[in-house]
């Protein structure tokens, strides 16, 4: 630390004393390379981050009925969780077993669209529950491109309309 | 010569031909909803009637009924617990939960007794059974009582679109023919009570049922069912319901 600190008062020394502008300059050109070198670095260490970047969902969405178009059941609510924002469900039962739903969650930095299809379990009960998985088939702002998928449950109200959804999975953008 | 022996064959192999086998055989089919306004609920009913003109009609195995797709019958709240069929075959639909209960209707079936063909009104039953496979079945609990008491359950499957009923043989006296169903009324909805636990205790209410689908198309809203008969014809009919007026929620 010392001897760090007496290096820096004999430069500061000499640029007083006028001696060893030269010096000085190319000090200058080996600062800026180094700056230069370390942009670089820090742009690919950035990129890197960003390859790497995960949005680890695990959000819940209780939905209310909204309407209803052709067969299918368009539900709205708030996402809580991991990502904030509002949902909307286009769910689709046909008294197949299968059901399928397409979701977008918008929220502050960006919004999120997939699809998804589940089993539905018990189809004569109130609430019949379903699981099954989900894909992304889309995003925008920052999570323009988002992509993956993950798994997907919930449950269907049939006297209200109503939907709980949960979304879980790890998404790279 | 050849040629007259031919036709007086093909003659005679067509007059030993069955009733149904001629293409005697008519269905057809109705479809109501009461009310009738777009968007809002009602009551759906569907019915139909066979002709085989025969004296010995020909058992009535199988029914698959075609219904607008956007009815859609299985978001519906009719049926929100399933009744066990071997405890409604045993016990009846009284003991059957409430919340099972998704319809009623009737039916005429036609009985041989010796060289008389002999009609039956049967009372029907509408009710949701348990789901092996994924899909929202419907048992049908058909009740006569007079001149055979009987009573029989009829299943039948939720599909895309569609209600594939199974009519299993329905026998009258030993050694004569299974009955022939020729005429059924299926009304689905209408006022049941369901009940529900809020906070505790028991509370009962209306199902909403079916709604009329909020837009209609060209030509109103089709159905269509064809018939499986035991002798292997499968006549089939179609309907529409004409498109309502819109529905005034104010």
């Amino acid at each position: 630390m010392k001897h760090h600190r007496r290096g820096e008062l004999w430069w500061r020394k000499r640029v007083r004393n006028g001696v060893g502008r030269s010096q000085s300059s190319h000090a200058r050109r080996v600062r800026a390379a180094c700056v230069a070198l370390m942009s670089v670095a820090a742009l690919c260490t950035v990129s890197a981050a960003d390859a790497a970047r995960l949005l680890n969902v695990r959000d819940e969405g209780r939905l209310r009925y909204v309407k209803s178009s052709g067969e299918v059941i368009i539900d709205e609510g708030h996402a809580t969780g991991s990502f904030l924002g509002r949902v909307t469900v286009r769910f689709l039962y046909t008294g197949e077993p299968t059901v399928s739903a397409r979701f977008t969650i918008s929220g502050s930095a960006g919004s999120i669209s997939a699809r998804g299809t589940a089993r539905l379990s018990s189809p004569t009960s109130p609430s019949p529950s379903f699981h099954g998985s989900f894909t992304v088939t889309g995003g925008s702002g920052r999570y323009a491109h988002i992509h993956g998928g993950g798994e997907l449950y919930g449950v269907y109200y049939r006297r209200s309309y109503a939907l709980t959804v949960q979304a879980i999975g790890k998404l790279p953008y | 010569m050849p040629r007259a022996r031919l036709i007086a064959v093909v003659l005679a192999s067509w007059a030993c031909l069955p009733g149904s086998a001629h293409g005697a055989t008519t269905a057809k089919m109705s479809a109501a909803f009461t009310p009738e306004h777009l968007g809002a609920p009602t009551v759906v009913s569907f019915g139909f009637q066979i002709d085989q003109s025969s004296f010995d009609p020909a058992p009535l195995t199988g029914v698959e009924l075609a219904f607008p797709h956007n009815l859609r019958l299985a978001t519906s709240d009719l049926g929100v617990s399933a009744c066990p069929p071997d405890q409604l075959e045993a016990l009846g639909p009284k003991r059957c939960p409430p919340n099972s209960h998704m319809g009623n209707g009737s039916a005429i079936v036609e009985i041989a007794f010796g060289t008389e063909l002999v009609e039956e009104a049967v009372q029907l039953t509408l009710l949701a059974g348990p789901s092996p496979n994924g899909y929202l079945h419907i048992l049908v609990y058909a009740k006569g009582t007079y001149p055979v008491e009987a009573d029989v359950v009829l299943t039948a499957e939720l599909l895309h679109g569609r209600i594939a009923i199974t009519v299993p043989p329905i026998l009258s006296l030993p050694g004569a023919p299974s009955v022939a169903v020729t005429e059924m009324q299926l009304t689905l909805g209408g006022h049941l009570t369901y009940y529900e636990t809020v906070k505790g205790r028991r509370v009962a209410y209306h199902p909403v049922g079916v709604a009329v689908p909020s837009t209609c198309p060209s030509g109103g809203f089709r159905f269509a069912a064809t018939f499986m008969l035991l002798d292997g014809e499968r006549p089939s009919s179609h309907t529409a319901v004409a498109c309502p007026q819109p529905h005034d929620r104010a």
